[in-house]
């Protein structure tokens, strides 16, 4: 984490309260608005990925998307506990967690109960469980610093971490979420941008088989709407795709050095 | 969990294949469905669904609360649901909880609608009382009773029956409270307010069996399926929540034309239902 430098400061940095009581969107018109960090409807934010991040961990990754902060670590595959019945598959065993201060009022990231199980549901269509058989790999998720888009970005993470691990995978599983705010369709929304949408659409993907793993929409969509959104975060994951490759083969060529 | 044997998992898959299903159904017809209301006198609303062998019941109960500070004129519901051991004797314990809560989001997401609240199948800005001060809070409550298969359509099922079936009392605000002060109120026994229904969406959940999706799938199909989606759809067509399950993943494509069908067969379903719960209220008038 301290090769990440110059971002580190702004990880304590609370988000002035005030802000969230003034509605900074105009939903129903077709002004043009702006992004409050400044990006275009249909852009992502920089994201940052770095494998290794816990040393005691079989595996284990950090991710940076903006404001998001997230590190996975990942156990095992180790021994089933004696209670389980006898599994000729191995098990997947996921659990997402955010730190009190992961949200500008304490502790309200322990809202997101069915993360844990959306986490679980996205990566086991990924992971060959037969390679394991009796065994289970523990998948632990913190969410240091939550700053919108957080499940997508602990999807992808966590993949990320798995590989890292040496589990086999048929590809890795990247995950981009769309906003809808009034007619416009915004890409990786921040926690801002997430109180005030309408409709929110996350898909999480295998994008060299091109297969969804994980879809969940939310609020009122039309068709069109629908389609266009599914497009736009298919394409945002199959670049976020190409950048934890990168990610990975970094760590690769610098491990034989 | 539902043990099959080799020959039973292949006679369930080829008769899907085949557009004939283990109990005479085709791939989309919906075993018969069954509404009952008013089947809890202490809740404000309630009713009960059978498809086939899944039972489930609904209550909705409204008390008195504040709005949340950050949404002052709108009130506040919230879903729940149990699955109870005498439905299946895993749900023991800790045993139903994953599945509770796994439906609970479901429902959540379905007939919630986003943050802002647009798409919700339930208009909260008509449970406000006085604006800040005091609002209606809905405690819906599902309880599976019985489970062979499709437990998500028949609990929206069951809700969307529930709510149709709910009276909320009339509230008078004595005038006069100024300021912070919480003003007084008096809830009228006689007069009742009628819930709309008519934006509360369906659920209507595929399952994929092969290369076929099927709904209303019973608990042996839903043993065999590889990934199933639920779409909540409202009368207008309008998708108000969707939600996957199963490990398998599914071509982008797949996924557009299985809404589609879902669009199709929530047509039907919607009319099935108001016809059904339009006669259980007949019935319940009677007695």
């Amino acid at each position: 984490m301290a090769s990440k430098g110059g971002a580190a400061p702004s990880t304590y940095t609370h988000a002035p309260t005030n802000k969230t009581r003034r509605p900074p969107f105009f939903p129903d018109s077709d002004v043009d608005w702006l992004r409050s960090d400044g990006r275009g409807f249909h852009q992502c934010r920089p994201a940052f990925f770095r494998t290794g991040a816990v040393n005691s961990a079989a595996g284990s990754a950090y991710a940076e998307s903006g404001k998001t902060k997230v590190i996975v670590s990942v156990f095992g595959p180790k021994e089933s506990k004696k209670a389980m019945m006898y599994s000729d598959t191995g098990r997947l065993n996921c659990n997402v967690s955010y730190t009190t201060f992961a949200t500008t009022v304490r502790g309200h990231g322990s809202e997101n109960k069915e993360f844990s199980t959306m986490l679980h549901k996205a990566l086991e269509g990924a992971i060959v469980l037969e390679s394991f058989p009796k065994t289970t790999v523990d998948v632990f998720a913190l969410v240091l610093e939550s700053g919108g888009s957080d499940l997508p970005v602990v999807i992808s993470c966590a993949s990320l971490a798995l590989a890292d691990a040496g589990i086999t995978m048929y590809d890795l599983v990247a995950g981009a979420s769309v906003s809808c705010l009034g007619r416009n369709l915004i890409i990786d929304p921040i926690s801002e941008e997430e109180s005030f949408q309408d409709g929110s659409l996350m898909i999480t993907c295998m994008p060299c088989h091109y297969e969804v793993t994980q879809l969940t929409i939310t609020g009122k969509w039309s068709t069109a709407n629908l389609n266009e959104a599914m497009q736009l975060c298919l394409d945002a994951c199959s670049k976020l795709a190409k950048i934890m490759r990168s990610c990975l083969k970094e760590a690769a060529s610098a491990s034989k050095d | 969990m539902v043990g099959l044997s080799l020959g039973e998992k292949h006679f369930i898959q080829g008769g899907i294949d085949q557009n004939l299903r283990s109990d005479g159904r085709k791939r989309d017809t919906y075993r018969p469905i069954s509404v009952e209301t008013g089947v809890i006198p202490q809740a404000n609303g309630s009713a009960r669904i059978r498809i086939g062998a899944t039972e489930v019941i609904a209550s909705v109960k409204a008390e008195l609360g504040r709005p949340n500070a950050l949404q002052p004129d709108k009130g506040k519901v919230s879903i729940f649901v149990d699955c109870s051991p005498v439905a299946e004797p895993m749900f023991e314990g800790r045993g139903g909880e994953e599945l509770s809560t796994e439906l609970s989001v479901a429902l959540q997401r379905c007939l919630l609608g986003g943050k802002s609240g647009a798409g919700a199948g339930i208009d909260l800005s008509s449970l406000i009382v006085a604006e800040g001060k005091i609002c209606w809070d809905l405690y819906i409550d599902g309880l599976v009773i019985s489970s062979d298969g499709n437990l998500l359509d028949a609990l929206g099922a069951a809700i969307k029956a529930a709510l149709s079936n709910t009276g909320i009392p009339r509230v008078q605000v004595a005038a006069g409270a100024s300021g912070d002060e919480q003003p007084e109120v008096d809830i009228s026994d006689e007069e009742f307010m009628q819930f709309d229904t008519s934006g509360v969406p369906v659920i209507v959940t595929l399952t994929k069996v092969g290369r076929h999706y099927i709904v209303d799938a019973t608990s042996e199909e839903e043993s065999q399926m590889s990934s199933a989606l639920s779409v909540s759809i409202n009368r207008k067509g309008h998708i108000c929540g969707l939600s996957k399950r199963g490990s398998a993943g599914l071509d982008p494509s797949v996924i557009s034309d299985m809404i589609s069908v879902a669009r199709h067969i929530s047509e039907q379903l919607i009319n099935k239902l108001d016809s059904e719960i339009s006669a259980a209220e007949a019935d319940e008038d009677e007695m």
